[in-house]
């Protein structure tokens, strides 16, 4: 049987991406907690959140994924696919059909407003298996993020299944 | 809650009705472009979906937020894995909860959900709870 992954997507194997820089506002980490329903005001009021103990409002756990999005898709119009996914997280494989498989996160030191986060993204790994109706392949995404001090805030690691 | 939780117990559930406008806040507050969760045409005539889905990664928020409601008092989220396994549809209400797996000196295990009102699960994941 022919192999789905054909040398030029498995060249994209253990593929650094370019770091990226993401400079925390309040108003980034507002915006995020407003649209995940967040009623803290340890996530908007920045005396609130120094009462409770952070030197700044501070974000959502889950705000690591917002700036890894933005890591992937803060890109010119032209480097993005037509329904909107960025083209460098697309291996050109014969099918585009994906869905998601397992997220892993890990989480470190909050991340408050004035951090600057740099991401580290890597695709991790690439296979195929043979499923019930044809091959699927397994794309393994991994990220890291550090603060300005050097601490690792976050790691997320997932996987795109392509079917 | 101020004590530690027993294995077994229940998290209170929290119930998400997202509406296209709590989409559209999360595509704008993430960056995430991706058609499927604004663009009607183009999700139903080109994708084939019956609407706009609810993005995967807002249901994972929904699943850190309904165990960090509980524990947060007691212990921090360190870890968490997810995975989605059947879409969720604008229109659909999807119950959060959870229920504690483990509960030792050191952590706390948690099993998360969302489901649909006809009983699916939508996204599962696994947390872990560092005590404080």
């Amino acid at each position: 049987m022919t192999p789905v992954i054909t040398e030029e997507a498995r060249a994209w194997a253990d593929r650094e991406y370019p770091e990226f820089e993401f400079q925390v506002t309040s108003t980034d980490i507002a915006r995020f907690a407003h649209a995940t329903g967040e009623t803290n005001p340890i996530h908007f009021d920045r005396a609130e959140a120094i009462d409770a103990g952070y030197t700044d409002v501070v974000a959502p756990t889950m705000f690591p994924y917002a700036i890894r999005q933005h890591a992937s898709a803060l890109v010119s119009h032209d480097e993005l696919e037509p329904d909107g996914s960025p083209s460098a997280d697309v291996p050109p494989l014969p099918t585009r059909r994906a869905m998601a498989g397992e997220t892993a996160m890990e989480f470190g030191p909050s991340i408050v407003a004035g951090d600057v986060i740099t991401v580290h993204k890597r695709l991790a790994d690439m296979y195929e298996k043979q499923g019930r109706s044809g091959p699927l392949v397994f794309v393994e995404m991994e990220f890291s993020f550090t603060n300005q001090r050097g601490e690792t805030v976050a790691r997320e690691s997932f996987t795109r299944i392509y079917r | 809650m101020s004590s530690l939780p027993e294995v077994g117990a229940e998290i209170p559930t929290q119930v998400h009705n997202p509406t296209a406008l709590d989409l559209f806040m999360f595509s704008a507050s993430s960056w995430l472009l991706h058609r499927i969760h604004y663009d009607t045409p183009f999700t139903t005539e080109h994708e084939g979906h019956p609407g706009l889905l609810i993005h995967g990664p807002l249901q994972s928020v929904y699943l850190a937020q309904v165990a960090e409601a509980y524990l947060a008092d007691v212990a921090r989220l360190q870890s968490m894995t997810y995975r989605h396994l059947a879409p969720a549809y604008l229109g659909d209400e999807l119950e959060c909860g959870g229920i504690i797996t483990g509960a030792n000196a050191g952590a706390i295990d948690v099993d998360l959900w969302a489901r649909k009102s006809d009983g699916t699960d939508t996204t599962t994941g696994k947390a872990r709870f560092d005590l404080e």
